[in-house]
């Protein structure tokens, strides 16, 4: 903590460049944002992948400060997008996440939110929008930049119906209600989950209680509207 | 080919600003004002006695009561559009108004002069809302995304048995009327209390349970 009165004090430092990461399963996509942020001087791509896997991978070998990772919502798969923000939040908590779709619903929005990332573009946005909004996120501001006004509110009582879900469960039944929105019988589940068919039955019973429902399509509806499971294929 | 007429209801607790209302309705061909309500008792039956188009209501009603008649008409799911008034600007505030489906914010004051306007464009659908307002909401709604992840992650931490003493916690019970009613002794109920503790990063029955309120696990009402 040494002073030196050469040093004028209020001189900021020159912010230090911005390292972009790109996931998306379109390569065009990466593409054309490489050319969009490659030109900038205050930016640059560090490293681009095509899943969520191989996201994590090229990920662990960045070394810099000032990274904002862009994942595209349509990453599908068992390790989807929301797997992937979830994951960069725990493991690299400095880097900004930024989700990215097109015309993506409010629902995709508070997913995206609610497993941690730090906002959402639009990639039908304004090219000099969706730089100013990787600024921002670098700079861990909240981001929410689209075409059209955002639906806030609605973003808002997604986060709400899925933080009320939630609660009422513990993480094994949030597990088990998972796995019953893949359309198993009990006793399929209770293989996949290593458990007895009557643990499953008995954990199934429990939630429908705890989410007031009277049978499993009611409770995956639920969880569903929650965000909690997607029913089907997302995108 | 004329304009179909805007129906309006004006709610507000001061008739000086509910008579700006009668006044701009008065003077634009396109808007009638249908009624005038005073609370949130009035403002209810009003909605659905009248069916307007555009409810323009202040949020600064005495007792809660334009969150009150905005929790009601959602419930009801009234089929028109809510133009809120309000004198508080602050992320909180405006965010709280759009989760309960408000279409347009407007500050008090100010914004009144070109309220005829706004009421058009919001019946059109538009969503007006000062820019600031908006960027203030957004940046809340980061931090309540945060707040409900942790909810969810914590409450994902507890056994059954531990959300069940949690509620006896918040109730009041002794450690001992708790064993009696899970049927196990105080000293296990002690147990289960203290990995509650932990979880919950509380050193005392008080912290913990209001920390568990603070999250939403417990509702304290």
């Amino acid at each position: 903590m040494s002073k030196h009165p050469d040093t004028p004090a209020r001189v900021p430092a020159p912010k230090r460049r911005l390292g972009v990461i790109l996931v998306d399963p379109l390569p065009v996509v990466r593409a054309g944002l490489r050319l969009l942020i490659d030109d900038r001087p205050d930016m640059e791509v560090l490293a681009e992948a095509g899943s969520a896997d191989e996201g994590i991978e090229v990920i662990q070998r960045v070394r810099r400060t000032r990274v904002v990772v862009l994942v595209g919502l349509a990453l599908g798969g068992e390790r989807d997008a929301f797997w992937l923000i979830r994951s960069l939040r725990e493991r690299f908590p400095s880097h900004a996440v930024l989700g990215m779709g097109a015309n993506a619903d409010p629902t995709a929005i508070s997913r995206a939110l609610f497993v941690g990332a730090d906002g959402f573009v639009d990639k039908n946005i304004d090219p000099v929008e969706f730089l100013q909004a990787l600024r921002k996120a670098a700079d861990h501001e909240m981001v929410l930049a689209t075409p059209s006004p955002v639906q806030v509110g609605q973003v808002a009582q997604g986060l709400e119906r899925r933080r009320e879900v939630e609660i009422k469960l513990t993480q094994r039944e949030r597990e088990v209600l998972v796995v019953a929105a893949e359309g198993l019988t009990a006793r399929e589940m209770a293989v996949r989950l290593g458990v007895a068919e009557r643990t499953v039955t008995t954990h199934l019973a429990r939630i429908y209680g705890k989410l007031g429902v009277g049978n499993r399509m009611a409770a995956i509806r639920a969880a569903a509207r929650s965000g909690l499971v997607t029913v089907g294929t997302p995108e | 080919m004329g304009t179909p007429t805007i129906r309006v209801l004006m709610v507000d607790a001061h008739p000086l600003i509910r008579g700006v209302a009668r006044l701009a309705c008065e003077e634009a061909e396109d808007l009638e004002l249908v009624g005038e309500a005073a609370d949130a008792g009035e403002a209810l039956n009003a909605a659905t006695a009248l069916s307007p188009h555009v409810v323009i209501l202040d949020l600064d009603l005495p007792d809660g009561g334009g969150q009150d008649t905005l929790a009601r008409l959602k419930e009801a799911r009234y089929p028109g559009v809510v133009l809120a008034l309000s004198e508080r600007g602050d992320g909180a505030a405006v965010l709280d108004a759009l989760k309960f489906g408000v279409k347009s914010y407007l500050l008090k004051g100010a914004a009144m002069r070109g309220l005829a306007d706004a009421i058009r464009r919001t019946a059109a659908g538009e969503r007006i809302i000062d820019p600031g307002l908006e960027l203030g909401a957004v940046l809340k709604l980061g931090e309540f995304a945060r707040k409900a992840r942790e909810s969810s992650e914590v409450a994902a931490l507890l056994t059954r048995r531990e959300q069940q003493i949690l509620v006896y916690l918040s109730e009041g019970l002794t450690m001992h009327q708790m064993g009696t009613r899970l049927g196990i002794s105080p000293r296990t109920v002690e147990t289960h209390a203290a990995k509650l503790y932990r979880k919950l990063g509380a050193r005392t029955r008080v912290q913990a349970v209001a920390r568990a309120a603070r999250l939403g696990l417990i509702n304290l009402d």
